[in-house]
């Protein structure tokens, strides 16, 4: 395979993964909160679209927006009744929690889905750019994993929820001293986070197979992607996405498509020695 | 002038420890009142359990006649009460518009919102100058600015400030305290928190002098000033 080829399958999976990584990353960065359900976020947002494809014969760019408001519901309502709860507690607290709720969340999906792999076939063909062989439905994936991510990031800098949340990122009582309802800019936080997660499930059940048994590897990207760009933020959640697809796509050429998963930690672990914040990370804003 | 806070009998503290031991304080509509006293009297606790960050345990506080000591920091906000936190607070990586903008995140009226960033640029026309910069990359005087113009941006009916002059060199806190008589002549009241005795007795008409938790001396600022016993523990004659 040439290299154009490969740039071109690891921008693909990069722009997929910044979409995957963007909303644990920002639960991460404004909450403090380690959420361990965003892998089985993500298997049901695919689930929920191949489902009603299979079934009822529902296009997923249809599903898409549906499954999107559907998991911002399901984020917030869990956010709301348990997870403030003890959203000031020490990381571990969050992260058992979020942890036990991930394995309820993942065996009911097991139950009445199965972990069949399960992928929307849109039939789409392919198309031939500078001799780079694209599929169609490829393209359509990072074109749309794109526009979310870009979406997100402009909802943040420039509307008055997007500063809220900023806010109480920053500074939690400051924020409480202009009025805003800390407890519910989390529960929001986190429900654009799941929201995030589920249209990234979305996505994926149109160009790969999904399957519950991918919960944790979905997760564990996640905070691959976070680390290698820098925590909290759409643009780190951009570069260590595009950078992970783009090592993963080279070293699965290079080193067998085993060892790709190998490379993106083993890039991780150095990363965190050499830049701690990440590529585009800044210090104190992690 | 009408009475505008009427705070009687409050306590308040964090855990174990009680801060305020019976608190008794009252603000009139267009006043100056500073709150003076040494570290660790509870004149920041008190300003935070006027705001609603800390949780009264007894006693009350009237605003404009309304019971405010059980109200969220929201709902204290809502009923015209904003508190200038002490140590700036202004969000990093947020430009001073976005960091004045939340000062008004209770408002919906668009339009007066542009009115009264206007006004703070006007006040502080430094602030404009630097409207796109990050807060927290200004000097300590700016930032002391924007964090009062983003207190005037909820359109507050008693503004609270914690801490005007700490770590500001004399020619900024003038400056500052000329803003803050602007302010004032148009209008808004402000309960000004400060350790600097001779800049809280300069800006404001009457005092409440705090120790250890309960109100000492109380007064017109000119007699205090006067007052022997004040002279030698606060302004060091």
């Amino acid at each position: 395979m040439d290299f154009a080829q490969i740039l071109a399958n690891g921008v693909v999976l990069g722009a997929l993964y910044a979409c995957l990584a963007v909303g644990f990353s920002l639960v991460w960065g404004v909450l403090n909160v380690i959420n361990m359900l965003h892998g089985s976020f993500i298997i049901l947002g695919g689930y929920l679209t191949y489902f009603a494809w299979q079934m009822f014969g529902i296009h997923p760019l249809i599903m898409l927006p549906i499954v999107a408001a559907f998991l911002f519901v399901v984020g917030y309502a869990l956010q709301a009744i348990f997870i403030n709860k003890v959203v000031t507690a020490p990381v571990l607290v969050t992260l058992t929690l979020t942890f036990g709720l991930d394995m309820i969340l993942y065996n009911l999906m097991t139950v009445y889905f199965s972990a069949t792999p399960r992928q929307v076939t849109l039939g789409l063909g392919s198309i031939q750019l500078f001799g780079v062989y694209l599929p169609v439905v490829r393209l359509l994936g990072m074109a749309l994993a794109l526009l979310l991510t870009g979406l997100l990031y402009v909802t943040l800098r420039g509307s008055r929820i997007g500063r809220a949340i900023v806010a109480v990122r920053m500074d939690r009582s400051a924020a409480a001293l202009m009025g805003i309802r800390v407890n519910r800019i989390y529960a929001i936080t986190f429900g654009i986070g799941a929201l995030m997660a589920g249209a990234a499930g979305a996505l994926f059940a149109m160009v790969f197979p999904i399957t519950t048994n991918l919960s944790g590897v979905f997760l564990g990207k996640a905070f691959v992607v976070c680390v290698i760009g820098g925590l909290g933020s759409v643009p780190g959640a951009l570069v260590g996405g595009l950078a992970l697809g783009i090592i993963e796509s080279f070293s699965g050429v290079l080193l067998g498509p085993q060892h790709a998963l190998t490379v993106g930690f083993l890039v991780m672990l150095l990363l965190l020695i050499v830049r701690p914040t990440g590529l585009v990370g800044v210090k104190g804003y992690e | 002038m009408p009475e505008l806070l009427r705070i009687a009998g409050l306590t308040a503290g964090y855990g174990d420890v009680q801060v305020l031991w019976g608190i008794d304080l009252d603000v009139r509509e267009g006043e100056i009142v500073a709150i003076v006293g040494s570290n660790g009297a509870g004149k920041t606790t008190l300003l935070r359990t006027i705001s609603g960050l800390v949780g009264a345990r007894a006693g009350s506080i009237l605003f404009e006649g309304r019971e405010i000591s059980k109200a969220g920091p929201d709902e204290v906000l809502a009923a015209g009460i904003a508190h200038v936190p002490e140590g700036r607070r202004l969000f990093k990586g947020l430009s001073v518009k976005d960091n004045l903008l939340l000062g008004a995140y209770l408002r919906r009226d668009k339009a007066e919102i542009q009115n009264d960033l206007d006004y703070v640029f006007d006040l502080f026309p430094r602030l404009k100058e630097r409207h796109s910069q990050d807060a927290t990359t200004m000097s300590g005087g700016e930032q002391q600015m924007c964090a009062i113009a983003r207190g005037i941006m909820s359109r507050p009916r008693l503004l609270m400030i914690d801490e005007l002059s700490l770590g500001l060199a004399p020619a900024l806190i003038e400056r500052l305290s000329e803003g803050l008589k602007a302010i004032n002549g148009n209008g808004l009241t402000i309960l000004l928190v400060e350790q600097d005795v001779m800049t809280a007795f300069e800006l404001a008409s009457r005092a409440f002098v705090v120790e250890t938790g309960r109100i000492a001396k109380a007064g017109e600022t000119v007699v205090l000033a006067d007052d022997p016993a004040i002279r030698q523990a606060y302004l060091g004659v």
